[in-house]
C-alpha cells in the first residue's frame, strides 16, 4: 500500500499496482510520473491524480463517451516505451476540462496507458487541419 | 540559442544518434529530415505547446467544477 496526500479528496491509500507510471510524464507535467485513475459511480468520467503533488489531478473519459469517432494510430515509437504486445492492453483516455458550459477534450493529446504493465504516456498528435 | 546555416541537403548532427537533414527549401518552408532513436519524441512546436497549454487549464479542476462537468456529461 501507499499512502498519499491529495487537496480534493485526502489522504489517499491504494495498493501499488494501481499505480501508472507515465515515465515521461505528462506535457509540461515531466516530474509528476506516478498517477492514479479514480472511476466513479455513475459517471463515465474519471480522475487521473498525481501521487507526487496533491493538486494535480485531470478528469480523463475514454474518447467513446465524447466523440463520435477517435481515430488514433499509436506510433511504433509509442508501443516500444509502452512495452505494448496486445492491443488489448491499449487503453486511450482523453483529458476534460470545460469552458462556458462546454466539455473541451484536449484531442491533441490523448493518454495512452498499456493497462496491463500500468505504463502511460501522452502523445502530441499533429493534425492538419487543427 | 546555437544558429548555424545549413544549405539543402546539408545535415547536423545532435549528438551521436540524431540526425537532422535539410531536405529542401521551398519559399518559407524547410523540410527537415530527422533520424533519431525510437524512444525520442518529436513534436510540432505549436502542437505541443497547445497540449501543454490544455493541460496547464486542465490540472487543477475543482470539485465544484467536476460537479458542473458531471452534470453537463450527464445530460448529453
Amino acid at each position: 500500500m501507499i499512502s498519499f496526500h491529495t487537496s480534493r479528496f485526502g489522504t489517499l491509500e491504494v495498493e501499488e499496482d494501481k499505480v501508472i507510471n507515465f515515465p515521461y510524464g505528462l506535457v509540461g507535467f515531466a516530474n509528476l510520473k506516478r498517477y492514479i485513475l479514480m472511476d466513479h459511480r455513475n459517471t463515465p468520467i474519471k480522475w487521473l491524480q498525481a501521487i507526487d503533488h496533491p493538486d494535480v489531478a485531470f478528469l480523463v473519459v475514454e474518447p467513446k463517451t465524447i466523440l463520435a469517432e477517435y481515430p488514433i494510430r499509436i506510433d511504433s515509437a509509442t508501443r516500444h516505451s509502452l512495452q505494448i504486445e496486445d492491443d488489448d492492453d491499449i487503453a486511450v483516455l482523453l483529458i476534460i476540462r470545460v469552458e462556458e458550459d462546454k466539455i473541451i477534450p484536449n484531442i491533441h493529446g490523448p493518454l495512452v496507458i498499456n493497462s496491463r504493465l500500468k505504463i502511460g504516456a501522452q502523445l502530441v498528435l499533429y493534425a492538419e487541419n487543427n | 540559442m546555437l544558429v548555424l546555416t545549413r544549405k539543402s541537403d546539408e545535415a547536423l548532427r545532435i549528438g551521436n544518434d540524431i540526425k537532422i537533414t535539410i531536405v529542401e527549401i521551398k519559399g518559407n518552408q524547410v523540410r527537415l529530415g530527422i533520424e533519431a532513436p525510437a524512444h525520442i519524441a518529436i513534436y510540432r512546436e505549436e502542437i505541443y505547446e497547445k497540449v501543454k497549454a490544455e493541460n496547464r487549464l486542465s490540472a487543477n479542476i475543482s470539485l465544484e467544477v467536476f460537479r458542473k462537468i458531471k452534470e453537463i456529461y450527464d445530460k448529453r
